[in-house]
């Protein structure tokens, strides 16, 4: 697991490691989701793979606040321009989907660092404030241009893509795409934070003015924060459309922006397994507490604020904590 | 630490829970119980409630008796999805509802491919012209409610010239969508088109340019909350002109939340529990005493949902989900041979329903139904 600053002293003492740790963890991690869902039935395959999405955009999330330390309000708002996007190439000009997929990715990363030039000159809750406007722009735009996003009835019959000729119309067969689509998203992502760039990011986060003074492009990598954690969400929307097969405004709200957020906190800031958890969460605990009927809200409710409290570095940050506590007792701390 | 372990112990409680029993028909009701959609969603589940135990009551269909798990959507396209997968991997017998249009386009293909009727309670135009052969409504559409209101406002009120108001979602855009080209065939001229936000709180500006544009008469096609506060800041304004709606204008939510600013509305009203049908006004008295506050329309739409699908199982004389698709497609359901149906249905093939409705004011807080109109295919 990539630790947050407390941890960068022992980080830094032992990486490898740790880096093999967290890739052993990611490839484990997707072989056991490939077989995951036989004998799942496809609602368990569904809540599976919307799980996944939300993780690649819960990623990008984490990337801009969890590492660089900008907070955004407008992740929503990239997965449903990746969405539509993604929706509008594909049913209405006849585009592939992984041409699409590209295009989507490329389009969220222009239109993030585009964003991210405001936080170059504002931080924190001004930042967060520059982002709600832009989430709310994006939604608008997508509810009134009716000609182009179909406004409030949304685009329907959205295809799932083939891969190497096979079909990926059932349950099963798109969740095995997107497990595959996920590892890629978050090796790169775990190359990304170990690199230079991911060292430069939390040191954006941590201290910009000596950050700045030791050479960092703090520029540049604000910027470029902004931009890559926007190109997740724009694939995670990509991925959305054709598992949902229709899109409407509603699910890339405000709201959802915050629920995102919500995601990373709970999940973990600044840890790579972070959106993982906080998607877990987000997505699935509420679909486990069905049982519980019309009270599961308030269940979840209580179970997130109890986290919170108990855990402010969200479940990554307590598991962590029990870990360094145990090798504490059994001495084997070095 | 030991959070996740009672986390995880509550999770594995949940995931071990009994199966179900097998000697109950299972509905599962899809429905919008938080969110945008939840004053509407809430009405619609205890309307199905009620109707599960009247047939309880009566001994069941077939001698089984009626279970009804309900499944919050959150008002949310995917979270719909989510839930009628799983409606259809535990095996229920048909699906009820969800309410929003847009949850109902994100579903329905998965009713469709696992060939099981889904019984919703949406009136957008759009979700029954696809050819989806197992998706059916509970009330009329807005493409059968618009002529008889844009007639109504010929006729009746006489008006030359209209002001529309609207909400920004799949319903109120498809409710407009439908009545400006029927307002132009009835030769009524629009001198205002204002689009208004769900959720909006304070319609004086809207009031305003309403007033301001003059019109002869002032059509609101708005959500429960949202009438109600357009109706009180038009009366603040001192707009006199009269003021139209369809069906949610005249609400039970709408005249109680709207208090004095409702008296005169007038309109076209689906289905009423005001209505001088005696077992509408029934269920009404009996829904009131049962959760302390009136139904809407759409409590009526959950009722009459299970009675369909009692009334397909019961004529088929078996238990087959896909049966009860075809069963209902096409037919006529006669309240006589099913009281709980309420008023005699004629379900077309693509789902679409033909009912009578009534043209309905309100006086003195209090919906009074003036006129029966009938069928639109008598």
């Amino acid at each position: 697991m990539s630790a947050p600053a407390a941890q960068n002293s022992i980080a830094s003492r032992r990486p490898a490691r740790r880096i093999d740790a967290a890739l052993i963890g990611l490839l484990l991690g997707a072989a056991i989701l490939w077989f995951a869902p036989v004998g799942m039935g496809r609602y368990g395959t569904y809540v599976l793979s919307l799980w996944l999405v939300m993780s690649i955009g819960v990623m990008g999330l984490n990337l801009t606040l969890g590492y660089a330390g900008q907070s955004s309000l407008a992740q929503a708002a990239f997965m449903g321009l990746g969405a539509y996007a993604t929706a509008i190439l594909t049913t209405k000009y006849g585009v592939s989907w992984y041409a699409a997929f590209a295009l989507s990715g490329l389009l969220t990363f222009a239109v993030g660092l585009l964003l991210g030039f405001p936080a170059l000159r504002v931080r924190t809750h001004y930042l967060a404030f520059v982002t709600l406007a832009f989430s709310t722009l994006i939604w608008l735009l997508i509810r009134n241009e009716q000609w182009l996003t179909g406004g409030v009835y949304g685009i329907s019959n959205i295809n799932r893509p083939d891969f190497l000729g096979i079909k990926l119309f059932g349950a099963l067969e798109f969740h095995r795409f997107v497990v595959v689509v996920t590892l890629v998203l978050s090796l790169k992502l775990w190359w990304l934070v170990r690199s230079p760039w991911g060292r430069a990011f939390t040191a954006l986060r941590e201290n910009p003015v000596r950050a700045a003074s030791l050479g960092v492009d703090t520029r540049a990598y604000t910027l470029l924060a902004f931009a890559i954690g926007s190109a997740y969400g724009g694939f995670a929307g990509s991925l959305y459309a054709p598992l949902v097969e229709f899109i409407d405004p509603s699910p890339f709200s405000l709201s959802q922006s915050l629920f995102l957020l919500l995601m990373v906190v709970a999940g973990g800031s600044g840890y790579l397994f972070g959106p993982f958890v906080g998607a877990l969460l987000g997505v699935v605990l509420p679909e486990w507490l069905r049982f519980a009927g019309s009270l599961y809200l308030i269940i979840f409710a209580t179970i997130v604020l109890a986290l919170l409290v108990i855990c402010p570095q969200g479940v990554c940050g307590l598991i962590e904590r029990g870990w360094h506590a145990l090798r504490r007792k059994t001495g084997g701390a070095r | 630490m030991k959070s996740l372990w009672v986390m995880a112990a509550a999770l594995s409680a949940a995931l071990s829970l009994p199966a179900q029993a097998q000697d109950k028909v299972k509905l599962i009701d899809v429905i919008e119980l938080s969110g945008a959609g939840a004053a509407a969603g809430t009405n619609w589940k205890n309307g199905a409630d009620m109707a599960a135990a009247d047939i309880n009551a009566k001994g069941g269909i077939l001698g089984k008796q009626v279970e009804i798990v309900h499944y919050d959507t959150q008002t949310n396209p995917g979270n719909t999805r989510a839930a009628v997968q799983r409606a259809i991997d535990e095996n229920a017998y048909a699906i009820l509802g969800p309410i929003f249009s847009g949850p109902i386009g994100a579903s329905m293909q998965i009713s469709q491919r696992a060939e099981i009727a889904q019984i919703v309670g949406g009136e957008a135009a759009g979700f029954t012209r696809q050819g989806n052969p197992y998706i059916f409504r509970t009330s009329i559409s807005q493409a059968a409610a618009m002529p008889k209101i844009a007639k109504y406002l010929k006729d009746t009120v006489k008006a030359g010239s209209i002001a529309v108001v609207w909400v920004n979602n799949d319903f109120g855009k498809g409710g407009r969508d439908t009545i400006l080209p029927e307002l132009e065939k009835a030769g009524i001229k629009v001198t205002a088109d204002v689009s208004t936000e769900q959720g909006q709180a304070d319609f004086t500006a809207d009031a305003i340019k309403v007033k301001n544009a003059n019109a002869d008469a002032v059509f609101v096609y708005l959500n429960e909350e949202e009438s109600a506060r357009f109706l009180r800041a038009a009366k603040q304004q001192g707009i006199t002109k009269p003021m139209i709606g369809e069906t949610t204008l005249l609400g039970a939510k709408v005249l109680e939340l709207a208090g004095d600013a409702a008296n005169g509305v007038k309109g076209h009203v689906g289905l009423s529990t005001d209505a001088p049908v005696p077992a509408l006004q029934d269920f009404g008295k009996r829904y009131r005493e049962k959760y302390g506050f009136s139904s809407d329309h759409n409590g009526v739409k959950g009722y009459m949902a299970v009675f369909m699908v009692k009334w397909a199982t019961e004529k088929q004389k078996k238990f087959d989900k896909k049966g009860v698709a075809d069963t209902l497609r096409g037919a006529t359901i006669k309240a006589s041979e099913e009281p709980g149906i309420l008023m005699d249905t004629v379900i077309e093939q693509n789902g679409d329903l033909d009912r009578e409705s009534f043209l309905a004011e309100v006086v003195n807080g209090k919906q009074v139904i003036n006129t029966t109109l009938p069928r639109i295919k008598p």
